[in-house]
């Protein structure tokens, strides 16, 4: 294993050469381009919903009920809830916090893992790897979701209090894929030759290691962004998420569950709408994938 | 071996003492007045004041910490103050009910997924192949709780061909308690009625939550065997002659699923976990329920032990799962010394 | 026509290609070889030059698909390896023919001892042959066979994992798991290629003394002359799938034809003192898109316009020495 990612650090046409054949590995698969486009079809329409929703004010506090329980039809696609909203623009608003939830949650959770993992893998052997690996290994001692869950309960139910349980519990995933990664490059020449020469710790660590760490980083993060859109759907469907009015496609799934089988529109339209958004992600990564696995002859 | 199994379980042990410390920590932290909480705004202050001092809220925290653990290494996992019980009543009452359901989920989830991944490892490419990969995508795609609304939906309320929820339909009474375990109690009390639908509510959780782990665990079953179908040794064993059905069932077969195994560790925390999810759809009278509805109401000593009982069941399965791959994959023993 | 019956092994005309992503791999072109019984013949090429492929369709271990038959046949005693019933060919590598790896870690199954791999071996070869062996009689067997290769304390090897063992003494248990049972043919690819230049010899030794104390044939592949020199009466040199040129180990090593066995006779590194060693300018073509005509022509430095268009057909020289190049046609 050489350092085959000095590509990223050199000129643009290297970049560019790098990119085009990752995108000849990615597309090898046809399924993987499906779930790149529905990616950003979902993205788009969330970022652009209060547009191009038919009914954007019933996200909000907003109720019709002459309008409530209606089946799905011309004017209502996906049908009407209990107090009377279109379903379907609620959908697509839930989209919008489901990812808002997983880039927060990516955010807040990748950077402390992959730098507690640089740092105990490099220092392997010291009392620092040990440190920061026991306290991984605590947090990890539970599911994520348990702890999440937890965490969640003790605090206010929000969004935001969701993201800071999710995250909790999600970074120590982080820090043992990079600590694992960082363990066998560590012993590759390129970092004795830095050592040597005197390049300093952070450098090592970050321009160096960290870039070779980079594909397996970028297949975790895309998956685990379906994870945590999931985790994320099953906080609010236990109440413990985004409150109502806000729609949350968790808390759809869990409101229209009680009344199946006789509005199974609200229920089952708000859970297909996780399966997609989830499958798609996991297409995309399963695609990353292909694109940073080493090459067969 | 012994050495090692040792090693695990000194680990193990520290670990659960930093989580029941990480977890205290947590829950004493948060805002709010546990006390106030479990009385209710009729309670006058001195009532108050007194479960504070009862519950020793008044102390600094590793005094707090001191009293709780010397209790629980009496057993005494304190009062919850959800359902006024000692929680470790609470958890004997609801822990069998989730036990058998996982157990069951595991079962099917084994014979079902590993089956089906072994065959379609082995006739790659088949039509049988490709629907297993198909439905493993989607199976691990979708949250367990959405299998569980739409297999209730679809197979209890629209085709009525299961029982909807609960364990036991409405009316049939339990059997004397045992262990706490419908399926054996009802055989001690001789009541096959019983077990037979105690079987017939379990199917449909049981079903919801082993798909995600086919899902997983069949897959990877599948790539194992087709990476072991490529190896030299299998074709040095048959060049050498070995028996076909031998050449299958023994050599192809236990290097294939060593890699399933290390995984199943890891997969009984996330099973644990759904259950949790699939018991409140299934309205499932289980651990898991009664640690949403402790989280809910903020019942600080239930999701204390809650969180430490998942903790010890987690930390004592995967020591299974390791002492189960050093059995089966000798490279293990032997690079780890033991 | 007596030399086909008199032979053990006759490949005939053998053209093999695979199916892959990109399109066909035409790997080998009407290959013929021939193993009489007790002799010792030596297949020499370079990597990727079809030495495994062929071994592989001796044996009848080729998937088929991506592998594709395109004609010829594999006789073995005048019957034909690729046309026979399942059971005949079970009882064929069971009885007849054995085969040894090159890379000895590769080819014992990691998870079970060598014990356990060496008496499965003799318990299904017994039951095939109706014999009735004890479980002691089995494990005796294997011992001696592990002794017969010069493995020291055999029965503790026989409780080893593969992976317990150095490389010299896995490829001991390979052979010992090769003659454990009485075979007429063994094939050997590459079978020190991956061994410590130290043990190589000591492998390639041991395994003269057993085939001639067994009186078996042997058909040694590899890509080193070296390995050939003197222990093989006859060697066919490969190229890109064919046959270029064949006959007695002594003869074709004083008298090299083909400008390809020229070069690898010239590249073989010398302790003598004459230099270093020159190689051969050019890579193994590939299969996918071959160089018409002669395989050979964009390597060689006396290619000819009718190299281009046609395939050289062997040319039989002197007694047993054959060459496919147009240099000596006419």
């Amino acid at each position: 294993m050489t350092n085959r990612y000095k590509a990223i650090t050199a000129g643009w046409k290297a970049r560019l050469k790098a990119l085009s054949r990752a995108w000849y590995r990615f597309s090898r698969n046809p399924l993987h381009v499906v779930g790149l486009v529905v990616l950003l079809l979902i993205s788009l329409a969330a970022g652009l919903a209060p547009y191009i929703t038919p009914y954007p004010e019933h996200a909000g506090p907003y109720t019709n009920f002459r309008e409530a329980g209606l089946p799905p039809s011309k004017a209502h696609w996906f049908g009407t809830d209990r107090v009377g909203r279109d379903v379907f623009t609620r959908v697509i608003f839930g989209y919008r916090f489901s990812l808002l939830l997983g880039i927060v949650v990516l955010a807040l959770s990748t950077p402390p893992g992959v730098i507690l993992g640089l740092i105990a893998g490099y220092y392997s052997g010291t009392w620092i790897e040990t440190v920061i690996m026991r306290v991984t290994d605590i947090f990890l001692a539970v599911p994520p979701l348990v702890l999440a869950l937890a965490v969640a309960a003790m605090l206010t139910p929000n969004l935001f209090n969701a993201m800071l349980a999710i995250s909790i519990s999600w970074w120590p995933w982080y820090s043992r894929l990079i600590y694992g990664m960082t363990l066998s490059l560590r012993e590759q020449y390129f970092v004795r030759e830095l050592e040597l020469t005197g390049a300093s710790k952070p450098h090592i660590l970050l321009r160096e290691i960290l870039p070779n760490c980079l594909g397996p980083l970028l297949t975790k993060l895309t998956l685990d962004m379906g994870f945590a859109i999931l985790m994320g759907a099953t906080l609010s469907f236990v109440g413990l998420g985004a409150q109502p009015p806000t729609p949350c496609l968790g808390t759809m799934v869990a409101e229209g569950a009680k009344r199946l089988p006789s509005e199974w529109w609200s229920t089952i339209f708000p859970a297909l709408a996780i399966v997609v958004v989830i499958l798609a992600f996991n297409l995309v990564g399963d695609g990353l994938r292909d694109v940073f696995a080493e090459e067969e002859v | 071996m012994g050495k090692y199994i040792a090693k695990r379980l000194l680990q193990s042990f520290f670990v659960l003492f930093g989580l029941s410390l990480l977890i205290f920590f947590i829950a004493r932290v948060v805002p709010g007045d546990p006390a106030r909480a479990a009385l209710g705004n009729l309670a006058t202050k001195e009532q108050v004041e007194r479960l504070r001092t009862e519950m020793h809220l008044d102390k600094p925290f590793f005094i707090q910490y001191y009293y709780w653990l010397i209790a629980v290494l009496h057993g005494d996992l304190g009062k919850s103050l959800y359902t006024q019980r000692p929680v470790t009543q609470d958890l004997l009452q609801f822990l069998p009910a989730t036990l058998e359901l996982m157990l069951f989920a595991t079962l099917i989830s084994l014979v079902v997924g590993q089956i089906m991944g072994l065959l379609s490892g082995y006739f790659r490419n088949s039509w049988f192949d490709g629907l297993f990969r198909v439905i493993s995508y989607v199976g691990v795609a979708t949250p367990p709780f959405v299998i569980a609304i739409l297999l209730l939906f679809v197979f209890s309320q629209l085709l009525h061909l299961a029982p909807g929820v609960g364990r036991l339909p409405l009316g049939m009474a339990e059997p004397p308690r045992v262990t706490g375990f419908l399926f054996i109690d009802s055989l001690l009390a001789g009541r096959l009625d019983v077990t037979l639908m105690a079987l017939k509510h379990m199917l449909l959780p049981a079903i919801s939550l082993a798909i995600a782990h086919i899902a997983q665990e069949g897959r990877i079953t599948r790539s194992s065997l087709i990476d072991v179908l490529q190896k030299d040794y299998i074709l040095a064993h048959q060049v050498c002659g070995i028996r076909p059905t031998k050449l299958i069932f023994k050599y192809l077969l236990r290097p294939s699923i060593i890699p399933t195994v290390t995984v199943m560790g890891m997969d009984f925390a996330f099973l644990l976990s759904n259950a949790f999810l699939v018991e409140v759809v299934f309205m499932w009278p289980g651990f898991s329920r009664y640690a949403v509805t402790a989280m809910l109401s903020k019942d600080l000593n239930a999701i204390v032990a809650v969180v430490l009982v998942i903790g010890i069941t987690v930390a004592l399965v995967n020591l299974l799962v390791d002492l189960t791959i050093a059995f089966l994959d000798p490279t293990v023993r032997i690079r780890r010394g033991g | 026509m007596e030399k086909k019956t008199e032979s053990l092994v006759h490949v005939q005309g053998l053209s093999v290609g695979f199916r892959v992503f990109e399109g066909l791999l035409k790997v080998l072109q009407e290959l013929s070889l021939q193993i009489r019984p007790g002799e010792r013949v030596g297949l020499v090429g370079e990597t990727r030059c079809g030495k495994t492929t062929t071994m592989k369709s001796i044996l009848r271990v080729l998937p088929q698909p991506p592998a594709v038959l395109f004609g010829g046949e594999v006789l073995y005693r005048g019957k034909d390896v690729l046309k026979m019933s399942r059971r005949a060919i079970y009882q064929l590598r069971r009885s007849s023919i054995a085969a040894i790896f090159q890379d000895p870690l590769q080819a014992l199954n990691p998870v079970f001892t060598v014990g356990t791999q060496l008496t499965d071996i003799v318990r299904d070869w017994a039951a095939g042959t109706g014999k009735k062996m004890s479980r002691k009689e089995i494990f005796q067997r294997c011992v001696e066979a592990l002794a017969q290769t010069g493995m020291p304390d055999p029965e503790r090897i026989m409780t080893c994992y593969p992976i317990q063992l150095s490389g010299g003494m896995r490829q001991r248990v390979c052979i010992a798991a090769a003659l454990v049972r009485p075979i007429e043919l063994l094939l050997a690819d590459e079978p020190t290629t991956n061994l410590d230049v130290t043990i190589q010899d000591q492998i390639l030794r041991k395994l003269d003394e057993l085939v001639e104390e067994r009186g078996m044939s042997i058909l040694l592949i590899t890509h080193s002359l070296g390995v050939v020199m003197d222990r093989t009466e006859r060697v066919y040199i490969m190229y890109a799938g064919s046959i270029v040129e064949e006959g007695q180990t002594k003869e074709i090593f004083a008298n090299p034809l083909h400008p390809y066995t020229k070069g690898l006779l010239k590249s073989a590194p010398r302790l003598t003192g004459e230099g270093i060693s020159q190689g051969i300018p050019g890579r193994v073509p590939s299969y996918l898109d071959p160089p018409s005509g002669c395989r050979f022509h964009p390597r060689c430095e006396f290619s000819m316009p009718i190299c281009q268009k046609e395939r050289p057909p062997l040319l039989t020289m002197e007694e047993s020495h054959q060459v496919a190049c147009f240099l000596y046609q006419g």
